[in-house]
């Protein structure tokens, strides 16, 4: 494996760190510091956005001497797949009722996997869905409706 | 607007009349849903999963409570002022309603989107000190107040909760300077004035009586304009020296702008009758609350009060999220 | 003597069918919520509470205690089996209950936190019995000073729980103290982090982070792997603990118990201190600290007890004075209230039956929990051998259904999946979760209370060092960093505990 600054697990990790930390003071600049004694709603979040960036800065420099690498491969469907679902769950909750919406979720995660069998996926969708409307339609009580008209 | 628009126009505007009485007569004919603009646990899940529960058996179909909790109740109230007024949506409001739009940026209009239903019940706070507090009356207290201004601390269920504002309302009318220690929640409040780290909170009957009775705390007066039936020897704070002074807590039922009169008049009919179930009356009396009646116009006449009352408080007392 | 007549009272109030079936149906019904994420004993028990007007007080009262710690013990089995908390004190538990898990001894992690469970409970109903109203006096002299050192010394834990890079983990406490800090501001209202949206100025549900980064953020992780690699693989060993998982566990349960009834009886402080606080102590009490994090049992045991007296002993205020320590406690004070009982002092009094009753129950409660979860053990563990293709969907569902519920609102839903892609980055950038989360829950009550006590003292910073038991935490906090920092006073004391 080559090593590069652009597979450096603590370079990115550091920046990303420096990022919020950036991020954090920034936003913070809205609301009044005050003073140590008297604090204001900005004295809190400047000081925890300026350790982060000095946790950063100490984690990047220690990224770029070790070179240690991200370790494993990744899924970039995987990664768009399984919150996109998450998302059309919450999108079909209130406006095509409970059974679509877990229906959707049920189907889209299980794509995100390398080993889709649609048969196999369609029944465990079913059996979900039986389970959890079940459980927390029927048992728990929970108010929503199976399908979008009440 | 061409005439044969109007007329297209006034003419589905008769159907729609015509089809919403027929619909105000078997109304309903599915699951009402009953929105509180509060998580579960509070005074309005209480108040309204009572209604809902009495509800349902007057109007033969289930009422069901959806919690849509978050920024002191806007968010379910947002939610709720967009829903089709079909009388399918109710929604819970308190005096909260009435705050909400001065600290919260609001995407609705705390009058015009929403048609009165009824009000339900009020309730007054109470104004409790600790006992090692040397003052026995409001009187007392305003005085002591006077001497150490800046030196005295109230208690609240934090910045904007209804502790919060009746507690402003009291500092301005009595004229004196005593610093806001907000807590997260009334809980967390009264603990700290039992045990003596703040001076006072106005809170809710419910919650202070059973320290009063207990000798934790001391009751030395009530919010509301009549004495509360559930502490009938403590005056009322305006009895008590601040003249004027009224703080109290209300709850009520609202539907979306728009959802027909005939079925608005049904659910008032209704509520009535569950306002007079002797089940009802003795939750509320628990709570230190009473049911109010009001008409539907009087209610709205109502809120309109409150939202100015509130609103000049806000801005009196500089509560500026 | 009084005490034995009034618990042989108590138990004759519990033991009648009624209260048994209420009590069961409690347990029951808190290990199910326990056991599904985002579901907690609040919301459960906010919606069940009309139904409890019929069945009188005591009766009602039972059940909804069941449910609240019936919780307890179902929030481990889903930190043990799935690395998921779904309660803030199941954090703790998901360290190395996990590991366990994955080395095939999920039966023995689920089998001690079950037992440690039970043996904390027990003593919390005897604390109860026995010392409740003094107890309950002292948690009074507890003032904001007092928790704003408090939480320091328990945010010194959370350097304790670094696996591998030190200022990384503390990199992720300072990132979950910024997260806790979304929200309205408690002393001046300002929305802070917010961006204008309505929907973050209660701040982040600690429930969208945990599913977010434990569930979500885990599972693109994992689909990313070689199938092979994901999850569990090792065999499943033994289901129940073996001696000398026992005598390990021991001491933790006992230290454990300690600390939690300790935090319990303290009103102000939130579940995941006594859990976070025990596994501090047993890390650094192990005579080999770096078996901690690679499924230690004494990471399970500990805090696993210390998280259940906490959960038992919140009772003690609320119970004597009248006054709610948490969510859950002050809807249990409602309920009272509904059923026309003033809850405080007078309860113990004029209402033996009811009192004496629920610390009776509260007794049986925990030990049906352990007849109830000791025989699941098994279910659960054959659970683990569903293949992962068709256990992750289950969890996404589950927990998108969880979360849903907590306030009926797809943003939340949203931000979940929006944590899930920054778990998936942390994770692969090698950051721990489990510190992020204790950042997030103490960030806001330290915050909270030490500028209430700035405010309180009129801006005299003195006051932390001048309230004696104040000044008791910062100096235990002074010595925790000592200890921490130089390596070279460890040695020597692990000797000693050698």
């Amino acid at each position: 494996m080559k090593l590069t600054i652009y597979g450096s697990r603590d370079f990115w990790a550091g920046l990303m760190l420096i990022g919020f930390g950036v991020l954090a003071v920034l936003i913070a600049r809205d609301y009044p510091f005050g003073t140590t004694l008297r604090m204001g709603p900005g004295y809190f979040p400047s000081v925890l956005g300026g350790l982060l960036i000095l946790g950063g800065l100490w984690v990047v420099v220690k990224g770029l001497r070790s070179g240690e690498q991200i370790e494993g491969s990744w899924s970039l469907r995987a990664l768009i797949v399984v919150p996109l679902s998450l998302v059309l769950f919450g999108f079909l909750m209130e406006r095509a009722g409970f059974i679509p919406a877990l229906a959707v979720l049920i189907l889209g995660s299980a794509a995100a996997g390398t080993e889709f069998n649609f048969v196999e996926v369609a029944l465990l969708t079913l059996f979900l869905v039986a389970l959890c409307v079940v459980v927390f339609i029927w048992g728990l009580g929970l108010p929503y409706p199976l399908f979008a008209e009440f | 607007m061409s005439d044969r628009r109007s007329l297209m126009l006034s003419a589905a505007g008769m159907l729609l009349a015509l089809t919403t009485t027929v619909a105000a007569q078997d109304y309903p004919t599915k699951p009402v849903r009953l929105i509180i603009p509060f998580p579960p646990g509070g005074s309005n899940d209480v108040v309204g999963r009572l209604i809902a529960t009495q509800l349902s058996e007057r109007l033969g179909k289930q009422v069901v409570v959806d919690n849509r909790g978050g920024a002191g109740g806007t968010i379910g109230t947002e939610i709720a002022s967009g829903t089709t007024p079909d009388g399918y949506t109710l929604l819970v409001i308190s005096i909260a309603h009435a705050v909400g739009p001065a600290l919260y940026p609001i995407k609705y209009d705390p009058i015009k989107s929403f048609t009165p239903v009824s009000i339900l019940a009020t309730g007054p706070n109470v104004l409790a000190v600790n006992p090692k507090v040397p003052v026995n009356s409001v009187k007392e207290l305003v005085e002591l107040a006077k001497k150490k201004p800046g030196e005295l601390f109230y208690a609240s269920a934090g910045v904007g909760s209804f502790q919060h504002l009746s507690g402003e309302l009291f500092k301005l009318m009595a004229g004196v300077n005593v610093v806001h220690v907000p807590f997260k929640g009334g809980g967390p409040s009264m603990i700290d004035v039992i045990a003596g780290n703040s001076q006072y909170v106005l809170s809710s009957l419910i919650q202070t009586t059973p320290h009063i009775k207990s000798g934790k705390l001391k009751a030395l007066g009530t919010s509301g304009t009549k004495r509360s039936p559930v502490l009938p020897d403590v005056p009322t704070i305006a009895e008590g020296g601040v003249h004027g002074y009224e703080a109290t807590n209300w709850w009520g039922i609202v539907a979306p702008a728009g959802t027909p009169p005939a079925i608005v008049a049904k659910l008032h009919k209704e509520l009535a009758a569950v306002q007079d179930s002797p089940e009802i009356q003795k939750q509320f009396a628990t709570q230190g609350a009473s049911t109010v009646k009001m008409s539907s116009e009087e209610f709205a006449k109502f809120i309109g009060q409150e939202l100015a009352k509130w609103g000049r408080v806000v801005k009196d007392a500089n509560i500026r999220p | 003597m009084d005490l034995f007549d009034n618990l042989l009272f108590g138990f004759g109030v519990a033991f009648s069918l009624q209260n048994l079936i209420y009590c069961f149906i409690g347990v029951l019904l808190g290990t199910l919520i326990g056991v599904l994420p985002g579901i907690g004993p609040l919301a459960t028990i906010a919606m069940l509470l009309p139904l409890t007007f019929n069945v009188g007080p005591v009766a009602a009262l039972i059940m909804l205690a069941g449910i609240y710690y019936g919780a307890q013990y179902g929030g481990s089995t889903t930190a043990i089996l799935v690395n998921l908390p779904g309660e803030t004190s199941a954090v703790v538990t998901c360290i190395d209950g996990h590991q366990m898990a994955r080395q095939g001894r999920a039966g023995p992690a689920l089998a001690i936190a079950a037992i440690g469970s039970f043996f904390a409970g027990t003593v919390g109903t005897l604390l109860i019995a026995l010392f409740g109203p003094p107890l309950a006096e002292m948690a009074l002299k507890f003032a904001s000073p007092e928790y704003f050192s408090l939480m320091l010394m328990g945010l010194v834990a959370a350097a304790v729980l670094a696996q591998g890079d030190m200022v990384k983990s503390l990199a992720m406490v300072v990132l979950g103290l910024l997260l806790g800090i979304v929200g309205s501001d408690v002393n001046t209202g300002i929305p802070r982090f917010s961006f204008g949206m309505a929907e973050l100025t209660d701040g982040i549900g600690f429930i969208v982070i945990a599913v977010g980064v434990f569930a979500v953020g885990e599972i693109v992780t994992n689909l990313g792997e070689p199938t092979e690699r994901r999850f569990l693989t090792a065999k499943i060993a033994t289901l129940f603990p073996t001696r000398e998982d026992l005598r390990r566990s021991l001491w933790p349960i006992l230290r454990g118990t300690g600390i939690g009834a300790f935090f319990g009886v303290l009103p102000g402080t939130g579940p995941a201190i006594a859990s976070f606080s025990s596994y501090m102590v047993e890390k650094k009490l192990a005579a080999d600290p770096s078996r901690f994090g690679r499924g230690a049992i004494e990471g399970v045991a500990g805090p696993e007890s210390a998280n259940n007296a906490d959960a038992q002993c919140k009772f003690i205020p609320m119970l004597t004075l009248g006054l709610p320590a948490s969510g859950v406690m002050a809807l249990m004070l409602g309920a009272l209230t509904i059923q026309g009982i003033q809850p405080g002092p007078q309860v113990m009094t004029q209402k033996p039956d009811l009192f004496w009753g629920l610390v009776a129950s509260m007794w049986i409660g925990n030990l049906m929990l352990v007849v109830l979860n000791l025989p699941l053990i098994g279910v659960w563990v054959r659970l683990l051998k569903v293949p992962y293709r068709l256990l992750f969907p289950a969890i996404m569902a589950f927990s998108a259904i969880g979360i849903y519920s907590v306030n009926n609102s797809p943003f939340e839903i949203y931000l979940t999946a929006a944590f899930g892609i920054l778990g998936f980055l942390w994770i692969k950038l090698g950051f721990s979760p489990a510190p992020l989360l204790l950042g997030f829950v103490l960030g806001p009550m330290m915050e909270e209370n030490l500028r209430r006590a700035m405010l309180t003292s009129h801006g005299n910073a003195a006051v932390f060092v001048t309230r004696p038991l104040s000044l008791a935490f910062i100096v235990a906090t002074v010595l925790i960093l000592l200890v921490m920092i130089a390596p070279a006073v460890r040695r020597r004391r692990d000797a000693i505990t050698d």
